[in-house]
């Protein structure tokens, strides 16, 4: 395969290969400037007059509206529960429980692979028993199981990368257990820590058949966008295009303000 | 705070959290598959194992379970081999670090898309009249062709999205793996004439056995939830050539007239399911890793 | 400044015993080194007084004071890391000052104190800069410094020195030396190099397999080991050992073996009977070129020379063994020539074969 004809073939591949990466993406994102007739074209048109109509018929539409709000309470406070209890214990899970440490994993992470549809099936039956179906808050309560075992299963390892020694020399100039946690041990694991936050985040922002089978009128996001594709025969392209670049457009926010605001953090720690 | 004190203050509640929705589901599972709940009526009484018997007697759910395992085939072996190929190949054409690096986020892209989006995506470029992929394919001259409408190709046409966003995802992640690989052993091979695929294929992916094992074991648990992906673009159709096990359960406990005990009792084989190859990933994880 | 007591120390991780029942007394003052392979238990000892471990059974106490339970945040001991173990989040400044400002101690006081210990180190110009921004000189000062700050009863010092270059680790270790005798405060130091222990301890405490197996002055140490695994562990190059028998005639004391027979002084020795089966220790800086007639004399192949610059290391055959020595006329020795060597009687060390034990007795005088 060496050779200049292998190379140029290995080149020509890759950026083909990055090409199909991109472009799905790109393809939608603009499409979803597009109007209707630009779409339906035969021949996919990559110049035209772009038009928000689709931005706005999106966004005039309460239940995408009601969607965006449901999904903003739900994965923000299911999250943040998430990690002030996963956090915590990942810590312990990951200093104090030298023998029982395997199995804490085991149990964590097999939580997190529990298909969702086992979770589902039950607790349809349990909340309108209880009479919480259909609510935030149970949704709420259903989504700690992921953002518990997810943010403790990455966060274990964030706290394993924290020198022991430091932690040491803390404990030797004084520190009690709750102040070498809170004023090491996280400080240091933090930037891992916030990865864990952010995928833990957009793991449940994303999150589609609990949401469906626990909360259909007080809809998140993606089951609003899921609804949308079965309307009837005249798809709505350009909607649903829109549709998809809003369904994503939350995480990258969020995502960009946590990186600021730790940036922020960092730079100020160090003046 | 004394040592006992910050450990159980620490752990206690996320453990409790965790174990009694864990186990509330399982129960609520294991008890109401002995009932003939539906979602219609309250009424409901004890059926014991009647339900898990008209399961195994049921042919759809055989066609579940047998596209359940189709699925899993396709995208675990799919996205692996996609990733190592992927993965040797960048880092034998491209030397470049920066290139790399864009290499990688345009590679990461598809796997940040929530699932929902990357299905709508694909629904979009699969369409036969105003899809992308239909308009290259008219290019040569052939017909269109109905990925999603035809039942013997569209589980395939999903499955090709999922080894996209996670195919691509891992080729990175064996990147990384490939360029932190000590170069001693590598350079003594070279020294001893060996060809560059001949490395690839005795020496740097050997070495890496762990990692991709591991990844491969990984994606197989996480296929096993790939509700999102297939709901969206198929709903399980055409009939139900994409019809997987949760997919069924779904249909049946809210859908078609919300047997929820019978998809209790579904649920509660596929969490068997993968409880098993769960532990079994785990195991194989912790040798390689120790 | 304090004493450290230790007694009936023993130390058992799971149903394995690693120490057992050990006792320990360091005057105040005093700078001790735990010398030893790996293993041997000496930083566990020193982690055991830090009270970065528990003690499975015994007592430490430190000044007056019974520390065995206490935390270690409470010993009025002071510790620096084998890897410096700095915050990596605070600036030099923030490390040094953390002990003293988690205490609440006066503004004015932190930064007397910290102009004080920086400018002794040296660590004035970096200050405010980040650990990860220091070589590992200076990072290995910082961790002194934060140490030093807070002038303690104890120091312990946990290899400090492993992670440095040689030239680096000089200079550190006689720092370190300096420090000593300027604050004067009890030091215990660990490590496995011996060069290290011998230039900078007051008394050596040589461990093994968790038990201490020699302590003393390092001229103690170095002159008389008490056991044989002291004598091979201490000293370079590495201690010549053979078998011998004693032979007596009337007081003279002889130990013969097939090429060679040498003299012992029999003041150390009279006690030892005709036959008796021995190893002798035959240190290398002690054995020097002579005459074939000489007494104390032994010949033998030479099989290698190395130039140390100003002596070489002459490895030499006998009869089938190898043995070396050091001498200052190495460089007209060509390889298979024959040579021979003698030792001084007084040099001569002779321990058990079977339990390793010196069996030099004390001179009556």
């Amino acid at each position: 395969m060496d050779g200049i004809i292998g190379r140029s073939l290995a080149r020509v591949l890759l950026a083909l290969l990055v090409f199909v990466a991109i472009v799905p993406i790109a393809w939608t994102a603009l499409g979803a400037f597009k109007q209707l007739k630009d779409i339906v074209t035969p021949v996919p048109k990559l110049l035209f007059s772009p038009t928000l109509t689709n931005f706005v018929t999106i966004l005039e539409n309460p239940s995408i509206r009601d969607g965006l709000k449901n999904s903003a309470i739900v994965v923000s406070v299911s999250v943040l529960i998430g990690t002030l209890l996963g956090v915590p214990a990942a810590y312990t899970v990951s200093r104090r429980l030298r023998h029982w440490r395997d199995d804490m994993q085991f149990f964590v992470l097999s939580l997190r692979f529990m298909p969702p549809v086992a979770v589902a099936m039950p607790f349809i039956v349990i909340y309108l028993d209880l009479g919480v179906y259909d609510t935030l808050g149970g949704l709420i309560v259903v989504y700690l199981v992921t953002t518990i075992s997810t943010i403790v299963w990455l966060a274990v390892p964030a706290f394993d990368r924290v020198p022991r020694e430091i932690e040491e020399a803390a404990t030797m100039e004084g520190c009690g257990e709750a102040e070498v946690f809170w004023r090491f041990s996280l400080p240091i694991a933090a930037p891992s820590l916030f990865g864990a936050l952010v995928f833990t985040f957009v793991l449940v922002w994303n999150e589609l058949l609990l949401a469906l089978t626990l909360a259909a009128r007080n809809a998140t996001l993606p089951v609003v966008a899921a609804s949308i594709t079965s309307l009837g025969k005249e798809v709505p392209w350009g909607v649903i295009n829109a549709a998809t670049v809003v369904l994503v457009m939350p995480p990258l926010i969020f995502i960009g303000l946590l990186m600021g605001l730790l940036n922020a953090m960092v730079g100020a720690r160090s003046n | 705070m004394s040592r006992q004190r910050f450990v159980f203050a620490t752990l206690a509640p996320a453990i409790a959290i965790l174990a009694a929705i864990a186990l509330a589901s399982t129960a609520g599972a294991v008890w109401f598959s002995l009932m003939n709940r539906t979602l219609r009526s309250p009424a409901y009484k004890f059926v014991g194992i009647y339900n898990f018997e008209r399961l195994f007697r049921d042919p759809r759910f055989y066609n579940a379970l047998e596209i359940s395992a189709l699925w899993e085939m396709i995208t675990v072996v799919g996205a692996l081999a996609v990733a190592t190929a992927l993965a040797v190949l960048t880092v034998e054409t491209v030397k470049s670090a920066l290139w790399r690096n864009v290499i990688s986020f345009a590679f990461l892209a598809p796997v940040l898309l929530p699932r929902v989006a990357a299905a709508f995506i694909w629904r979009f470029l699969y369409s036969p009249s105003l899809g992308l992929v239909n308009y290259l394919i008219g290019l040569t001259g052939a017909g269109p062709v109905e990925f999603l409408a035809d039942p013997h190709l569209a589980l395939y046409a999903v499955a090709a999205v999922d080894i996209w966003q996670w195919g691509l995802f891992f080729a990175v992640i064996l990147m990384k793996l490939l360029e932190t690989l000590p170069r001693e052993p590598l350079e003594a091979a070279m020294l001893d004439h060996a060809s560059r695929w001949e490395i690839h294929a005795y020496i740097t992916l050997p070495m890496l056995r762990g990692p991709i094992v591991s990844l491969a074991l990984v994606k197989a648990v996480e296929s096993l939830r790939s509700f999102d992906l297939i709901f969206v673009m198929t709903g399980g159709g055409p009939g139900v050539s994409t019809e997987t096990l949760d997919l069924y359960a779904y249909q049946v406990g809210v859908n078609l007239g919300g047997r929820i005990s019978y998809a209790s009792a579904m649920a509660i084989l596929l969490l068997i399911v993968t409880n098993v190859i769960f532990a079994i990933v785990w195991r194989r994880v912790k040798t390689w890793t120790v | 400044m304090a004493s450290i007591v230790c007694s009936g120390i023993s130390k058992s991780y799971g149903g394995v015993s690693v120490i057992e029942n050990l006792d320990l007394e360091i005057p105040d003052h005093e700078f001790v080194v735990f010398l030893g392979p790996s293993g041997c238990g000496k930083s566990t000892m020193l982690r055991m007084i830090a009270g970065l471990e528990e003690v499975t059974s015994g007592k430490i106490a430190i000044g007056s004071n019974d520390v065995t339970h206490k935390p270690a945040g409470e010993r009025g001991v002071a510790m620096v890391f084998q890897s410096y173990a700095l915050y990596p989040h605070m600036s030099v400044a923030e490390n040094i000052t953390f002990g003293l400002r988690r205490q609440g101690v006066a503004r004015a006081e932190i930064e007397k104190r910290l102009s004080e210990v920086s400018g002794v180190l040296g660590l004035q110009p970096f200050l405010d800069r980040r650990p990860k921004n220091l070589s590992g000189g200076q990072q290995q000062r910082v961790a002194m410094a934060r140490a030093m700050i807070k002038t303690p009863r104890v120091f312990l010092f946990d290899e400090p020195l492993s992670n440095l270059d040689a030239k680096l680790r000089e200079r550190l270790r006689t720092e370190i030396r300096k420090t000593h005798l300027a604050l004067k405060t009890t030091t215990i130091f660990v490590t496995h190099d011996q060069l290290e222990a011998m230039t900078i301890a007051d008394r050596i405490v040589l461990m093994r397999a968790g038990r201490i197996e020699q302590q003393g002055t390092p001229d103690e140490i170095f002159e008389k080991p008490a056991t044989r695994f002291v004598a091979d562990f201490v000293g370079s190059p590495a201690m010549n050992f053979c078998r011998a028998r004693i032979a007596r005639n009337g007081a003279a004391v002889k130990a013969v073996a097939e090429s060679f027979a040498f003299d012992l002084p029999s003041a150390n020795f009279s006690e030892l009977a005709e036959g008796r089966e021995v190893e002798l220790g035959l240190p290398p800086w002690r054995i020097d070129r002579a005459d074939a007639a000489e007494s104390n004399s032994i010949g033998g192949v030479v099989v290698l020379v190395e130039n140390f610059g100003d002596r070489g290391q002459v490895i030499v055959d006998v009869t089938g063994a190898e043995m070396s020595f050091v001498t200052k006329q190495f460089r007209d020795l060509p390889r298979g020539a024959a040579v021979s060597f003698a030792i001084a009687p007084q040099h001569i060390h002779v321990f058990d074969p079977v339990t390793g034990q010196s069996l030099r007795q004390a001179c009556a005088t």
